[in-house]
């Protein structure tokens, strides 16, 4: 399953046609300018850990409403599941095949990053990230791909055409990403306080185990719902 | 592992429904292995229902089903590594290529590395699509697709393969190369065919059986000879010369003969079912007109079809 995504993935971006001159161009930008223009805060800025899940589970959210839907509206589907391949097979090839896309596409941009970063300004020494920093930037990146993954293979599922799974999965995506800013946003203003010297007193280690936590278990709500809910018997009739 | 019958699909009274539509009605059912089975029916009458089921991809909601011994609520998956499909449209990934089309399935069969670069070439091959291998099937004519649509449905080598309407929306042309690719491939690879088809000429040409439903309903089942056997009208044309009106006369008082009717040395006489043609001739022969040939006419299997259709109609006072 993972083979064959991978080969659909690649013929797309090699027709340079909808998402692969879009990603071209995104990882030029993002890979090169940004880190020029940035200098040595690209690498030292705490923010910075946010950036590459951002844009690995960004980069997985481009196909992944596509893979159930998709299949459905070209007719791909049934013949998929008349086939000895298991349900779980073909969901997790799908998640699995997206995840390292995007995986695969943040991982680039970093290696590229840090080339231009240095070559601009390294003045003969090296920038490079801290090992802690690194490890957790590897690691929630895996982490958000697989959430995004799973939330858009889940979403899929239900969606009888592309166009519907990505109007669904962008909604989500505002919901996820803007609820909690705007709940936040909704605290009192000494509570706001609060929660701020609270996280600011944890510390970056355990900041970071508490966000892999949540991202973790996030991760398997989604993709065991969508395992749960991938019926063949379903799916065939939808 | 099946059973040792000789059967590569059994059901007994299956019956599916769709909330208050029923899909299949007591379908009772058995397939010989080693032949080209045709299921023939209307659009709607509930044939793609019927390999959903036998593939376990949906379940009944009565009765049971058996494909290549394995019972298909329990045991889906088992029967889907032996059976091959081309369900009701070519399921082919338009972006990829013949070839990696092939290759995506063949690996989910898990056909060896070796074997199925062979097996790949060789189906490519014998539907004259290899030169056109590396090319997305996405450009391809729909015939071509439903070749390799079929090709794909064989590369494992199965034991049963389900072709649902494989020459539906064809030209005549595609259709008659489709059919015989079909018919070679069933000889030469000695596997189970299990099509279903509106295309009675398809049906008479390909099967060596062939079962009718409607409305989920199974009407008849034999082979192409049996089914017109039913509708064998009695019906003997006659080419003739030196036909009198005496002798038109004489056969239209021989007991049995129900109808004559002449048409520049051919004579059409209706006879009774089974009625030997014998006498005719003799009486021809004595009042010396030179016979030149004497066939029966007979009924095409559309026409047992159209009759079954029919009855069907007139017993459930509906139309199709």
């Amino acid at each position: 399953m993972v083979w064959k995504e991978w080969r659909e993935f690649r013929d797309q971006l090699l027709s340079l046609r909808r998402g692969g001159l879009s990603a071209l161009i995104l990882a030029l930008i993002l890979g090169v300018v940004a880190p020029v223009q940035l200098g040595p805060e690209w690498v030292e800025s705490k923010l910075i850990i946010a950036y590459w899940p951002f844009l690995a589970a960004t980069m997985v959210s481009s196909l992944i409403a596509d893979s159930v839907a998709g299949e459905r509206e070209r007719h791909t589907l049934e013949t998929l599941l008349a086939s000895r391949l298991a349900d779980s097979a073909i969901l997790l090839g799908k998640i699995i095949a997206a995840v390292l896309y995007g995986l695969g596409f943040a991982v680039a941009n970093l290696v590229i990053g840090l080339v231009a970063v240095n070559v601009a300004h390294g003045n003969g020494g090296l920038i490079l990230f801290g090992a802690r920093q690194l490890i957790a930037t590897v690691a929630f990146t895996i982490l958000a791909s697989l959430l995004m993954a799973g939330i858009g293979v889940f979403i899929s599922l239900r969606a009888s055409t592309v166009k519907q799974a990505q109007q669904a999965f962008g909604i989500a995506i505002i919901v996820l990403t803007l609820g909690p800013l705007l709940l936040f946003n909704a605290l009192e203003y000494e509570t706001r306080n609060r929660v701020i010297a609270r996280l600011s007193g944890l510390g970056e280690v355990r900041i970071y185990a508490y966000v892999t936590a949540a991202l973790t278990i996030a991760s398997i709500i989604v993709i065991g719902g969508a395992l749960a809910r991938f019926k063949r018997g379903k799916l065939v009739l939808d | 592992m099946a059973p040792p019958s000789g059967y590569a699909l059994r059901a007994e009274a299956v019956t599916r429904d769709f909330g208050p539509v029923r899909a299949l009605d007591a379908l009772s059912l058995e397939v010989p292995k080693g032949i080209v089975f045709g299921f023939l029916g209307p659009n709607g009458a509930g044939k793609t229902t019927a390999i959903r089921v036998f593939l376990g991809l949906i379940e009944p909601t009565s009765g049971r089903a058996e494909v290549l011994g394995l019972d298909t609520r329990r045991d889906g998956g088992a029967i889907r590594v032996r059976c091959g499909a081309l369900l009701e449209h070519p399921g082919l990934y338009e972006r990829l290529s013949a070839q990696d089309n092939l290759d995506f399935y063949g690996r989910a069969w898990h056909v060896p590395k070796g074997t199925r670069a062979d097996r790949i070439r060789e189906l490519l091959t014998r539907f004259g699509l290899w030169d056109r291998r590396d090319d997305p099937v996405g450009n391809w004519s729909r015939g071509m697709k439903q070749k390799l649509a079929v090709a794909r449905a064989v590369l494992h080598r199965p034991d049963l393969v389900f072709l649902d309407e494989p020459t539906s929306g064809l030209d005549p042309v595609a259709t008659a190369g489709l059919r015989e690719d079909l018919a070679t491939l069933a000889a030469q690879e000695g596997v189970t065919v299990f099509l279903t088809t509106h295309n009675l000429n398809e049906a008479e040409r390909l099967c060596g059986q062939v079962g009718v439903i409607s409305r989920g309903r199974l009407l008849a089942v034999g082979s192409p000879d049996e089914l017109r056997a039913r509708q064998d009208s009695g019906r003997v044309n006659i080419t003739v010369r030196g036909l009198t009106s005496d002798v038109v006369a004489l056969l239209r008082s021989m007991p049995g003969v129900t109808a004559v009717t002449v048409d520049e040395g051919h004579l059409s006489l209706a006879l009774p079912s089974g009625a030997s043609v014998a006498p005719i001739v003799a009486l021809l022969v004595q009042h010396d007109v030179a016979v030149e040939e004497v066939r029966r006419a007979r009924a095409t299997l559309e026409d047992a079809f159209l009759e079954l259709m029919g009855a069907e109609r007139s017993t459930n006072g509906g139309g199709l």
